[in-house]
């Protein structure tokens, strides 16, 4: 097991800043998420660890040690492709054993360990297969069993699932978590998929423009995201602009809004979010204290579990979330009032 | 509108079959025009007559006294050893540019992959004498050794784009993982990009071999009077006049040329599987 | 930027030695060429460089060599355009009309020959082609008391020979530019009511054009250049710019007059690709 750690790395191509000034901390045997919209930059950083991607400035440390200009093949890493990577020409035993037989482990021990790995990864008796007679998860867990058999300080991991049908993705997503807690590595994996990152990772890193916007564990980030694009990023929320005023925001046409956290100076600008699944709509104002804002249905999305209303109010527009535990379905045009607490007002950035 | 065929019965099918039939008939006939001659050529080879007399009267003389020709004979030899030495240097050093171009992005990459078509489309006429003009300025002269350098230069370009399009099927994936597993670059292009390259570069390594053994033009301006090469040989015997033994190892040269490009054709799937 | 200085080093070392390679045996020697195109004299014994344009005065003035090239020119036009005639049908009959393993056979059948060797084709149309040759012979036998033929040394023998080297260049690129050609939109035309010549004339030929001009342009180039095809078949025949280039090289050893023929040769190739590819650039965009 090993810590990882970014140190301010910055990586330019040409004018586009893919990383800039990033600096994270990886804790040992964690499942760590990095996730961004396309282009942020989340490849540039998982490729600068795996030493793919040479940073202008910033160390990259591995267990203390600064290995940002020491070559790929000396840092001993594992790394799954989204495409996998697997070696066509060779069979499964071959794929596995190709990093052992590099570092010169003897043929019996290297058999011994390909043995371990197929059985941990689920797919015994298929050593001499040749990767075009496998299955999309099966060369996944054929990438994964050459990535870890070499025992490397850590595992990189570059949308592994991203080629997998839905389906599937679910299953080796479980799949996935679960051989990292058996083996105990550190992982880093790069994903788009706000849902994989909640599910699989112990800790995620929301990146944006090449900068670091939030760290912390999923539960803690969603429910109190530091930035509108935090929060938005990951989950939905309903957005609320406003000024300061006595201790609350007063949002324009809607009165004051009263947040969990402190708030900035009298009359300087403040934002806050709330999620959907935390806003109650009634027909009616309920006449307990809470934050509430009037407004004017315009569709309630209808999934069989629940209903997504969408609601125009003099704040714009937002949305409220509700379990379908049988209640009649607001229609369209209908006037309701949103209501919520301030406990789930979080303040954010703009 | 309708076609005229689609009336009534019979007649419905009968005119595109007409149609067709009379389209194969034509691509028989191409065929019969391209093979002709070799076939012509070939069965010369067992004629009795010197001159190509007919009737046709089977004998295997020429063969015979192709054995005891020394000329055409160390002309073979010349063609096969040179061909061979091309084959290796050129399939070498192309491969090398190849992957270059194919995995790395760097300025004057452009450049460098539009200057493989000259060579390719300047007539082989103009190129050949303008390898005389400066082989024989530079005091490098003609001769075999000449020979070799030019053909190198003429089979470069293939192999660069054979191999160039093998590169393309695959990308660096490949490579980055065998680094992440511990490869050093050198293991990872032998044991990883060689055998993946490998149709590629056996296909290349068959194209090169035929440039070098069926090419004339450039070897009639670079050989030296005396030390020739077949085609060169054939040439001079041909203008001559006319003998059989000739024909003998020209059915030679040219079985051998075929043969290599039906093992090209099925390595590099060329005209496809469809 | 250790990595970088590594990479540099390593596109230096894998690049270098084929283009070192192409720069000194087919780069310098074409500068070379084009140096004493331009010198008095060629490049024997010791005297001292003279600058002259006579050499290529020498195609301005004589009227013959314009003739010549003009041969040439019209050499390759008709082996292209009989070549287009013969190829186009043919590639279309294999790559619409035949399917399965049988149109891969025929198709390796049709470029087979082409890959062997060139000088050793001609060679075969001479015998076969002479007086009381294979031609004259069967031609004599199905029609006993026929008048003799005798194409040896013509005009006529050097198309033919010409035509059968390149012809599959022809029926490559056509066929490639074919088989890309969606069979659909042929039945979509049909099921409009289009008539086979429209179909043909209409929607196969303008979509088969990026193949028509590859083909056209691969087999023109070399046809112009061409020397020893025409010394061959076509005797006294046959002279055209390409044997009198190569005369100049190897009988008259005038070799800058020889290199100044050849950049005109080169000169004319360019122009006519220059002036044709707007065209074709055109007709490609709207296949
Ligand atoms: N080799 C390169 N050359 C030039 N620009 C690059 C290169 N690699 C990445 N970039 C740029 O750097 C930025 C970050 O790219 P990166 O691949 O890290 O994004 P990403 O977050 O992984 O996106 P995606 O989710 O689409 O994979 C992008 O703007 C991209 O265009
Ligand atoms: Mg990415």
């Amino acid at each position: 097991m090993s810590v990882v750690e970014a140190r301010h790395v910055t990586k330019r191509y040409g004018e586009v800043r893919a990383l800039d000034d990033v600096s994270l901390v990886f804790p040992e045997g964690n499942f760590f998420a990095l996730l961004g919209p396309s282009g942020s930059g989340k490849t540039t950083l998982l490729r600068a660890v795996a030493g793919f991607v040479e940073p202008e400035a910033g160390e990259i440390l591995l267990d203390g040690q600064d290995i940002a200009h020491t070559p790929v093949h000396r840092r001993n890493i594992g790394m799954v492709f989204q495409n996998y990577a697997l070696f066509p020409h060779m069979s499964v035993f071959d794929n596995i054993a190709f990093g052992l037989s590099v570092r010169g482990v003897s043929r019996a021990e290297a058999r011994e360990r390909v043995h371990r790995m197929l059985d941990l990864v689920r797919l015994p008796g298929m050593e001499e297969r040749k990767p075009r007679q496998l299955s999309g998860g099966q060369q996944q867990r054929v990438a994964l069993a050459r990535a870890m058999v070499t025992e490397p300080k850590v595992l990189l991991l570059d949308e592994p699932l991203g080629a997998l049908d839905k389906r599937l993705r679910q299953e080796m997503q479980i799949e996935l978590k679960q051989i990292q807690r058996a083996v105990g590595i550190t992982a880093i994996f790069v994903t788009h998929d706000q849902e994989e990152a909640l599910t699989l990772s112990d800790h995620i890193a929301i990146i944006n423009d090449g900068r670091l916007v939030q760290v912390g564990a999923p539960h803690d980030i969603y429910e109190n995201p530091g930035s509108v694009f935090a929060a938005g990023f990951l989950g939905d929320a309903n957005i609320l602009r406003g000024r300061v005023e006595n201790g609350a925001v007063a949002v324009d046409g809607v009165g004051p809004v009263t947040p969990r956290s402190a708030l900035p100076g009298q009359g300087s600008p403040a934002v806050v979010a709330v999620r959907p699944e935390k806003v109650r709509i009634l027909a009616e104002p309920s006449g307990q204290a809470c934050n509430r804002v009037a407004g004017r249905v315009i569709q309630g999305v209808f999934s069989g579990t629940s209903v997504t209303y969408i609601v125009e109010t003099a704040a714009g527009v937002q949305r409220a979330f509700r379990q379908n535990a049988g209640e009649r379905i607001h229609g369209a045009g209908e006037g309701v009032v949103l209501e919520w607490s301030p406990e789930h007002t979080v303040v954010v950035e703009e | 509108m309708a076609q005229p065929w689609e009336g009534e019965g019979m007649s419905r099918h009968l005119l595109p079959r007409i149609a067709d039939g009379m389209g194969r008939i034509f691509l028989a006939l191409i065929l019969v025009f391209l093979y002709v001659p070799i076939a012509v050529l070939a069965l010369m080879g067992f004629n009795e007559s010197v001159h190509y007399a007919l009737p046709f009267e089977f004998s295997t003389k020429w063969y015979e006294a192709l054995a005891g020709n020394e000329r055409l004979l160390t002309a073979s030899f010349n063609s096969v050893w040179i061909a061979l030495a091309n084959t290796v240097v050129a399939t070498t050093i192309g491969t090398m540019a190849a992957f270059a171009l194919g995995r790395f992005r760097f300025r004057g990459r452009t450049v460098m992959q539009l200057l493989l078509f000259p060579p390719i489309t300047i007539p082989w006429l103009i190129i050949g004498t303008a390898m005389l003009v400066f082989f024989f300025w530079t005091g490098i002269g003609r001769g075999l050794h000449s020979l070799l350098l030019g053909h190198i230069a003429l089979s470069l370009p293939y192999v660069i784009i054979v191999v160039g399009a093998r590169m393309a099927s695959f990308g660096p994936e490949l490579e980055e993982a065998a680094a992440s597993l511990g490869a050093t670059p050198l293991q990872a292009f032998w044991r990883i990009s060689l055998p993946v390259l490998m149709p590629g570069i056996i296909a290349a390594a068959l194209f090169a071999f035929a440039v070098s053994f069926d090419q004339f033009v450039i070897s009639y301006f670079l050989a030296a009077p005396g030390t020739s090469v077949l085609p060169v040989e054939i040439f001079s015997a041909i203008r001559k006049g006319f003998t059989p033994e000739v024909n003998a190892i020209s059915t030679l040269v040219i079985f051998v040329s075929m043969g290599i490009m039906l093992a090209f054709a099925r390595l590099s799937k060329f005209g496809g599987e469809r | 930027m250790r990595a970088e200085t590594r990479r540099r080093w390593a596109i230096a070392g894998l690049t270098g030695p084929a283009y070192l390679w192409l720069t000194l045996t087919i780069f310098l020697p074409l500068s070379a060429m084009l140096w004493f195109s331009f010198q008095k004299k060629g490049p024997f014994g010791r005297h001292e460089a003279e600058f002259t344009l006579k050499h290529y005065e020498a195609f301005f003035t004589k009227a013959y060599m314009q003739d010549l090239t003009w041969r040439s020119l019209e050499m390759g036009l008709q082996v292209t355009v009989i070549c287009l005639v013969l190829g186009f049908p043919a590639a279309y009959v294999l790559a619409k009309r035949i399917r399965g393993r049988w149109r891969e056979a025929l198709f390796l059948l049709v470029v087979l020959p082409f890959w062997s060797n060139a000088l050793v084709r001609i060679f075969s149309w001479t015998v076969v082609l002479r007086p009381g040759g294979v031609l004259d012979g069967a031609v004599q036998f199905v029609f006993p008391g026929a008048p003799a033929i005798d194409l040896a040394d013509s005009w006529n023998a050097v198309i033919i020979g010409l035509v059968h080297s390149y012809l599959p260049y022809m029926i490559l690129t056509c066929y490639l530019s074919l088989q890309a050609l969606d069979d659909s939109l042929i039945e979509a035309a049909r099921s409009l009511g289009a008539s086979a010549a429209t179909i043909l004339w209409r929607i196969v030929l303008p979509l088969a054009i990026p193949g028509i001009a590859a083909g056209a342009v691969l087999i023109f180039v070399p046809v112009i250049g061409s020397f020893f095809e025409p010394k061959l078949l076509g005797g006294t025949q046959g002279v055209v710019i390409g044997t009198v280039i190569e005369e100049q090289f190897t009988v008259v050893s005038n070799w800058p007059l020889g290199g100044a023929l050849s950049f005109i040769l080169l000169a004319i190739v360019l122009l006519i690709l220059a002036v044709s590819y707007p065209f074709l650039k055109d007709r490609m965009r709207t296949a």
